[in-house]
């Protein structure tokens, strides 16, 4: 039976979001759900299709990039579906499952991508609004990821609300949140950590009726995310751990 | 504008019709067919106070700010991407007060421009709700006059002086050929005042004739051009190149000389350096 690793934890847990005949769009800066959504092309036996910041719909790119936004994921498309396309696509309501990036989510599941500090003298300026304030809100669901689950990530109070409308789901190296009734609540946490350090790493307040481990890495899961990254460089650059 | 091969000029002299002080959009996506030996070009010329307009990016707008050329930039998104995370230049530059950051979505940028390309003072724009950006930046929210109940936001119109894209082929009459993804660069030819093109190479009137729907931007809408091969150097241009990843990498060591030697290092300026 497979093991998680961080990487694989959040790969893997990003593709089941993923489901049967709905458009799933990935962006910039997006290793990691681009590698989730093409694990879920090789891993499930249903359809859906994927469309990429790089205007790809449904490719079949020769390599996967290192970059998300990479013209190789337009490889093998069957048309160019460019950003003003999906973006529309996601104002009138088609996007059905949109992987948005964050630096700090809240209880809510709003996000921040601006910066650290305020606004107008940021300790940190971060790289800025890019998708999420016009598709975190009308996307049908959307879904984001932090390589770091720990108390300056999962925040009470974020230091800028770049984009609300609320995450249907948060997937870390140790937790996967989804939505319910307006609040992010644990689905599932990784075998190897418990619900006490989950409270102890998260700085919002969340429900957790119903959670427990999260499923091991099924092999067609395990298999497809070998072929992807078969000298497990994308696992070494991404460099995640689980504490 | 003129037709003819008049329109092909030399890349210093396309670079050196942006003056100080200009707004310029710049096309391509993170580092992917940039125009940026175009942009390196506008760096060793000197240029300094502009103001770049684009939604996502990267290797550009940190090589402006490394410079010292950049004032003003309005963006969506900006990253070096790959796995280099965030621009180091352009971060430092904002925190220290040295250019001055409009915050867009990438769509509400792209609504303002839409706003230019439609002739029209503001254009709505989905989503938003909920966002700071919008009392950051002053947007009016409006009831829909008809009736729906739905409230949209309405982004005030953004006009840049220039856009400058890099694409794949040109006719010698100046239209514009994009394999692949066009990125924005298509909205950013509609919205600009003067459209500049920079392209890997020419290819014949007759091969545009016989697919004008590749055509990205017809030559009537572009000033001038440039032929400048690995013109998107260190980025990608699909299907002719990937990305120079070690050229990224040296780029981004913090050692004295690092941007005169990158600037050196780059193809258009090993041409400047023979002829």
């Amino acid at each position: 039976m497979p093991e998680w690793s961080g990487f694989s934890y959040i790969v893997t847990n990003l593709a089941r979001f993923i489901r049967p005949h709905e458009i799933t769009f990935s962006g910039v800066n997006s290793a990691l759900p681009m590698l989730a959504c093409l694990l879920a092309k090789r891993a499930y036996p249903f359809h859906f299709t994927y469309i990429n910041v790089a205007g790809g719909v449904d490719p079949s790119p020769s390599k996967v990039p290192i970059s998300s936004s990479d013209p190789l994921l337009a490889e093998g498309s069957r048309a160019i579906f460019a950003n003003e396309d999906f973006y529309d696509l996601c104002t009138r309501g088609r996007m059905d499952l949109c992987f948005l990036g964050a630096a700090q989510i809240d209880g809510q599941g709003r996000t921040n991508v601006s910066c650290i500090g305020d606004w107008h003298a940021p300790k940190v300026r971060l790289p800025g609004g890019g998708g999420g304030a016009v598709m975190l809100p009308t996307a049908r669901r959307a879904v984001t990821w932090r390589t770091e689950h720990s108390l300056r990530t999962l925040v009470e109070t974020l230091d800028f609300v770049t984009a609300a409308g609320g995450m249907h789901g948060v997937v870390t190296p140790i937790a996967v949140f989804t939505k319910r009734e307006g609040r992010l609540a644990l689905a599932s946490w990784h075998p190897d950590a418990s619900l006490d350090e989950i409270r102890d790493r998260t700085g919002f307040a969340f429900a957790a009726d119903g959670a427990g481990p999260t499923p091991l890495p099924t092999q067609a899961e395990a298999d497809a995310l070998a072929a992807l990254d078969p000298q497990a460089q994308f696992q070494h650059d991404a460099a995640i751990r689980l504490r | 504008m003129s037709a003819g091969s008049s329109t092909i000029i030399p890349l210093q002299e396309l670079a050196a019709r942006v003056v100080d002080g200009s707004s310029l959009a710049v096309g391509g996506s993170f580092l992917h067919r940039g125009p940026f030996a175009f942009v390196r070009e506008l760096i060793r010329q000197g240029r300094k106070n502009l103001e770049l307009v684009k939604q996502s990016p990267g290797y550009d707008i940190d090589l402006l700010c490394r410079a010292g050329a950049l004032a003003r930039a309005r963006a969506g998104i900006v990253a070096m991407e790959g796995n280099f995370g965030l621009a180091p230049w352009y971060r430092r530059a904002v925190e220290t007060g040295q250019i001055r950051l409009e915050e867009h979505a990438c769509a509400t940028l792209t609504a303002g421009l839409r706003a230019a390309a439609f002739g029209v003072p503001f254009m709505p724009c989905g989503g938003i709700h909920g966002s700071d950006l919008a009392a950051l930046n002053g947007w009016q929210a409006m009831a829909d006059p008809y009736g729906s109940g739905q409230t949209v936001y309405l982004i005030p119109r953004i006009a840049p002086e220039f856009a400058v894209l890099h694409v794949n082929e040109v006719s010698e009459e100046g239209d514009a050929r994009v394999y692949g993804t066009s990125h924005w660069d298509r909205i950013l030819s509609r919205s600009a005042a003067r459209v500049f093109v920079t392209a890997e190479r020419i290819a014949s009137s007759a091969s545009f004739r016989a697919q004008p729907e590749l055509t990205l931007v017809p030559h009537f809408l572009v000033e001038a051009v440039s032929i400048v091969p690995h013109g998107a150097w260190p980025g990608s241009c699909w299907p002719s190149y990937e990305v120079d990843y070690a050229a990224i990498e040296a780029y981004l060591d913090d050692a004295r000389g690092t941007l005169e030697a990158h600037l050196d290092a780059a193809p258009e300026g090993r041409n400047v350096a023979h002829a």
